[in-house]
C-alpha cells in the first residue's frame, strides 16, 4: 500500500497519517509490554535506581512530571523505557513486518556452581544475538553470566499490521464510505492500547516481574525479552501449556491492526520457588542483621539448594553489606576493589582477569543509565518525529522514497536518508555502540561506590580460584613500563586487580606501598582478610584453625580503605615511572606510532587514577624530546670536534 | 445512539473487602474510558495480588471513594445480600422543549458491578462457633479464609478480564474523544436501590430506561 495508491491530496495525507498511527502503535505497544516485563529497564524499578544510579541530573525521574511529545501519542504518557525505544526504527521502516515480543523466563539451575564460572563469552553471544533479534540489553545476561540456566518463553506478544491486498480494487468513493475515519482509527487504537496496558498487568508474568523489581537482585529466575520480526513456532507441548488472547483488531482503510498474546497460564513452579527456601528467622540471628535493610534481607530469599549463597549463613551479612549498599554507611569496604577493577577493565577489557561476576551488577544499570542520557535525550528525537506533540499525524507532501507504507514520510521532520535506507542490521549498529562492554565498565568506574560490593565478591572468587599463581602471572604480564619490582604499579596496572585486593586485606602490609613479593603471596592464604572471604564462598562451615584474626577483618578492610583513600602512591607512581625511566621512553620516541601507543596507554591508566596524569605524561615527553635534541646536539658537536681534530 | 450494558460477574465479598474490590473495578473501567491524556498509575491491592491501573486523576479518585462510602453505607443499612453499583457514561444534549431548555442525558454505556456481600456478623459468629467445636479452631478458619480469599482473587481477576474483553469488543458506540485531559467523558456512579426480591426487576427496568434515554429525564 503505497501512497501512489491513493489519488488526491486528502487521501494521500490520510494514508500518511494512518501510517504514522500504525508506526506509533507499534512503538507504544512495545513500550507498554516491556515497561512491565524487563526489570532492569523499567522505571518502576525505583529501588533499583536508587540503589544503582548516580545522582545524574538527566535521570528519567526528573523528566517524569512533564508530558513530552511521544507521550501524547494515544493519550498515554508512559515512563522512559530505553529498551522499548532502541530498535523500534526497524518497524518504522517496514510496518508490514510483525513485531514479536517474547518474554523469556530465565532460570538459574540449582546446581549452579560459582567455581565453574567461565569468563563471559555470553556477552559476545548476546551481541550477535542482538543483530539477529533486534534485541536490546536483555536482562538474561545481566543476571546470569553463565550457561547454567534454562530459558522458557512465557509470553509472546504479536503486533501485526495485516494489509488488505484487495483494498485497492474498490473504487475510492465507496471505499471511503465504508472505511473508518482517521479519528475512529485513532480512537480505537487508543482503546486497544488501554486494554493492552491493563492486560499486561493481569497476566501471570507480571507477578514475576513484580517479584524481580521488589526484591532487589538475587532471585533464581529472571526475565529477559527478545524482540524480533519472525515467529519461532512453539512446540506442541509448549502450545498445550499456553493460552491465547486476541485483542479485537482495529480496522483501517487498508488493513487491520492486530494484537495478540500467547501466555503461559501457570507459572506456579517458578514463582513459588523464590519464596520457599528460607524463613527470615535465620537471618535475624546474624550480627549486623540484614533484616534492618529491606534490600539486604532479600538476599536470603531466593536461594536455590546448594547455591553459593545458601550455605554461608554465618557470614551473610558481610556479603549483603557489600552487595546491596550503594554507599555503605561505614563506606569502608568498597572503594578499593572497585578501583582496581575498573582499572583492570578499562585497560584490558577482554582480560580474563576481569572477574566475570562483576559484570552482572553493572550491566543492568549502567547501560540503561547510559541510554537514558544519550538515547533518550539526544538520540531519540533524531529518529522519531520530534514534535508528534503538536498534531500526531503530520504529513510531508513529497514522496521521494517508495517505502511500502510510507513510514518515514509521515514523520513531521525528515529523517536522514542514511537512516531511512539502512537495513535493520545497520540500525542495530547504530545502537550497539552505545553499550559496548568497555563503555559500560568505564561507566561503572565512575560509580565506584555503587558497584564495589559486587566487584569485591567477584574479586574474591578470583582470589581463591587462582591464588598466587595468578598473581605471578598477572604481575609478569602487567606491563612494559614496569621497570622495577618495587614499583607499586605492579599491583595496580591492568590485569592485576586481584593483586591489589589481596594487598588491601593485609593491614600489616601497609607500611610499604603495595609491595608484592612471592613470599608474601604464599603467605596470603592464611591471612585473615583473604582467608575469611575465601571461606565464605567455598566452604564456610568447615572449621579452620587460622581464624584467630578473623575479627580483624573489618579492621583490615578499614585500613585498606584508609590507605586507598589517601592512595598517593598511585599518581606518584605514574609520574615516577615516566620521570624515572627517561631512557626507555627515549627509545620509543624515535618511533612515532609507538609513541602514540604508549601515550594512549598511559592516558588510559591515568584517566582512572587522576586527571592530572596526562599532563604529566606529555610534559615528560616534551622533556624527553628536549633531552634528545640536546643529545643530538652534543653528538653533532662531538662529531664536529673529532672531525676537526682529525683534520 | 445505542447504550451498551455490561453486567459484571457477581463477586462474593466480605464487608471489609468491598472498598478494595470496588476501587479496583471502577478505576479499571474508568481507565478504559479516560481517553484523554492520562499518566497511568499502577496500584497494588492490599488484599489481593492484583495490580490495577488508575488514570492518575485525583478528583476522580475522590469521587470514586465517595461513592464507595455511600455504597458501604447502603450495605450496612440494608443488609441485602445482593448489591449493585452502576457506572454510566453519557453525553449531554441541550433540548428546547416549549419554553424551557432541558439538558438531556444520552447514555451510551453502563457497567453493573454486582457484589454479594457476606452477612458479616452472622456468618462470622456462626463460623467461629462451628470451628470451636472442631479440633483446631484457628487453623481451619484460617484455611477457609485463605481459600475464600484466593477464590475471590480469581474471580476479581476474571472480572477485570471481562472488562478488558468488553472494551475490546465494543468500540463503535464510544463517542468521539473530546479534546480534554483524563476522563474525557461524562460519567456518573449510581447505587440502584434494590431489594432481594426486586433485584431482577429493577435491573430490567434500568435496561429499559437505558434503551430509551429520553425517558430518564
Amino acid at each position: 500500500m503505497s501512497m501512489a495508491l491513493y489519488h488526491g491530496n486528502t487521501q494521500s495525507s490520510e494514508a500518511a497519517k494512518m501510517e504514522q498511527i500504525i508506526t506509533e502503535f507499534f512503538a507504544k505497544s512495545r513500550q507498554i509490554i516491556l515497561e512491565s516485563r524487563c526489570p532492569h529497564v523499567s522505571s518502576r524499578n525505583y529501588s533499583g535506581e536508587q540503589m544503582m544510579s548516580s545522582p545524574s541530573p538527566s535521570s528519567s525521574s526528573s523528566s517524569s512530571s512533564s508530558i513530552r511529545g511521544r507521550d501524547k501519542w494515544f493519550n498515554l504518557a508512559l515512563r522512559d523505557c530505553p529498551a522499548a525505544i532502541e530498535s523500534i526504527d526497524f518497524w518504522r521502516q517496514s510496518n508490514l513486518e510483525p513485531m514479536v515480543v517474547d518474554i523469556i523466563l530465565v532460570q538459574r539451575l540449582s546446581d549452579w556452581d560459582p567455581m565453574s564460572y567461565s569468563p563471559r563469552r555470553d556477552l559476545v553471544r548476546n551481541l550477535s544475538g542482538k543483530e539477529r533479534f533486534q534485541n536490546c540489553w536483555s536482562s538474561e545476561d545481566d543476571e546470569f553470566g553463565c550457561d547454567m540456566k534454562t530459558e522458557k518463553i512465557i509470553e509472546r506478544w504479536v503486533v501485526q499490521y495485516e494489509s488488505r491486498k484487495g483494498g485497492r480494487d474498490c473504487s475510492s468513493g465507496s471505499k471511503r464510505s465504508i472505511a473508518p475515519s482517521l479519528h475512529t482509527l485513532y480512537k480505537k487504537s487508543i482503546l486497544l492500547l488501554r486494554s493492552l496496558y491493563a492486560m499486561v498487568r493481569l497476566l501471570p508474568a507480571y507477578k514475576l516481574y513484580r517479584d524481580l523489581i521488589s526484591s532487589g537482585q538475587i532471585l533464581t529466575f529472571n526475565l529477559a525479552h527478545r524482540v524480533s520480526s519472525f515467529v519461532e513456532p512453539f512446540t506442541h507441548r509448549e502450545e498445550s501449556e499456553m493460552q491465547q488472547f486476541e485483542f479485537t483488531p482495529v480496522e483501517t482503510f487498508s488493513g487491520r491492526l492486530c494484537l495478540s498474546v500467547t501466555y503461559r497460564s501457570s507459572l506456579l513452579d517458578v514463582s513459588s520457588e523464590p519464596s520457599t527456601p528460607m524463613t527470615p528467622q535465620f537471618i535475624q540471628d546474624y550480627v549486623g542483621s540484614p533484616m534492618a535493610d529491606p534490600l539486604k534481607r532479600l538476599l536470603s530469599f531466593p536461594v536455590p539448594q546448594g547455591s553459593p549463597c545458601s550455605s554461608p549463613f554465618g557470614r551473610r551479612h558481610s556479603w549483603s553489606h557489600d552487595f546491596y549498599t550503594p554507599s555503605p554507611p561505614s563506606a569502608l569496604p568498597s572503594p578499593s576493589p572497585a578501583y582496581s577493577d575498573s582499572r583492570a577493565s578499562i585497560s584490558k577489557p577482554s582480560s580474563h582477569c576481569l572477574p566475570p561476576r562483576s559484570l552482572p551488577r553493572h550491566l543492568p544499570e549502567t547501560p540503561q543509565r547510559h541510554k537514558n542520557n544519550t538515547n533518550l535525550d539526544a538520540y531519540w528525537p533524531s529518529i522519531f518525529s520530534p514534535s508528534p506533540s503538536t498534531s500526531p499525524p503530520a504529513h510531508l507532501p513529497s514522496s521521494h522514497k517508495s517505502k511500502a507504507l510510507l513510514r518515514s514520510e509521515s514523520a513531521p521532520v525528515s529523517i536522514p536518508a542514511s537512516k531511512l535506507g539502512s537495513t535493520p542490521l545497520s540500525n542495530n549498529n547504530q545502537i550497539l555502540p552505545r553499550s559496548p562492554p568497555l563503555k559500560v565498565k568505564r561507566n561503572s568506574a565512575s560509580k565506584t561506590q555503587r558497584s564495589s560490593g559486587l566487584v569485591q565478591t567477584s574479586t574474591v572468587d578470583k582470589l581463591f580460584s587462582f591464588g598466587k599463581y595468578e598473581n605471578k602471572r598477572c604481575s609478569g604480564s602487567s606491563g612494559v613500563k614496569l621497570s622495577s619490582n618495587s614499583s607499586p604499579q605492579k599491583s595496580f596496572s591492568r590485569s592485576s586487580s586481584k593483586l591489589s585486593f589481596q594487598d588491601d586485606f593485609d593491614d600489616s602490609e601497609f607500611s610499604g606501598p603495595f609491595v608484592v613479593d612471592d613470599d608474601d603471596m604464599a603467605d596470603r592464604g592464611s591471612r585473615p582478610g583473604s582467608f575469611d572471604q575465601r571461606g565464605l564462598i567455598r566452604d564456610p562451615l568447615e572449621p579452620r584453625g587460622l581464624f584467630q584474626v578473623r575479627k580483624s577483618q573489618d579492621a583490615a578492610v578499614a585500613a585498606l580503605v584508609h590507605v586507598l583513600k589517601r592512595a598517593p602512591p598511585l599518581r606518584q607512581d605514574i609520574s615516577n615511572s615516566i620521570d624515572l625511566s627517561p631512557s626507555s621512553s627515549h627509545v620509543t620516541l624515535t618511533n612515532p606510532t609507538e609513541e602514540r601507543n604508549e601515550k594512549s596507554e598511559l592516558r588510559v591508566q591515568s584517566a582512572v587514577i587522576s586527571v592530572a596524569s596526562p599532563k604529566t605524561t606529555s610534559a615528560a615527553l616534551e622533556e624527553l624530546r628536549g633531552y634528545r635534541e640536546m643529545k643530538d646536539l652534543l653528538l653533532r658537536q662531538k662529531g664536529m670536534r673529532s672531525h676537526t681534530q682529525a683534520k | 445512539m445505542n447504550c451498551e450494558v455490561c453486567q459484571l460477574k457477581e463477586l462474593e465479598v466480605e464487608h471489609f473487602e468491598i472498598r478494595e474490590v470496588l476501587r479496583c473495578i471502577l478505576h479499571t473501567i474508568l481507565f478504559h474510558r479516560a481517553l484523554g491524556l492520562v499518566r497511568p498509575k499502577d496500584v497494588d491491592l492490599e488484599l489481593f495480588e492484583i495490580t490495577y491501573v488508575q488514570c492518575g486523576d485525583v478528583e476522580l479518585e475522590k469521587k470514586i471513594d465517595e461513592k464507595i462510602d455511600q455504597f458501604i453505607d447502603r450495605v450496612e443499612k440494608h443488609p441485602n445480600k445482593k448489591n449493585q453499583i452502576c457506572l454510566s457514561f453519557y453525553e449531554e444534549k441541550k433540548q428546547a422543549v416549549w419554553f424551557t431548555n432541558r439538558v438531556e442525558r444520552l447514555y451510551w454505556e453502563q457497567w453493573y458491578i454486582n457484589l454479594n456481600v457476606a452477612q458479616q456478623p452472622k456468618s462470622h459468629s456462626g463460623k467461629s462457633h462451628y470451628s470451636k467445636v472442631v479440633v483446631d479452631p484457628g487453623e481451619s478458619a484460617l484455611e477457609e479464609r485463605s481459600h475464600r480469599r484466593a477464590a475471590l482473587e480469581a474471580s476479581l481477576r476474571e472480572v477485570l478480564f471481562q472488562i478488558i474483553k468488553f472494551v475490546n469488543e465494543k468500540k463503535d458506540h464510544v463517542p468521539p474523544i473530546p479534546n480534554l485531559e483524563g476522563v474525557s467523558f461524562l460519567y456518573e456512579i449510581t447505587i440502584p436501590s434494590s431489594s432481594d426480591s426486586a433485584f431482577g426487576m429493577d435491573m430490567f427496568k434500568r435496561m429499559l430506561q437505558t434503551g430509551h434515554p429520553t425517558m430518564l429525564s
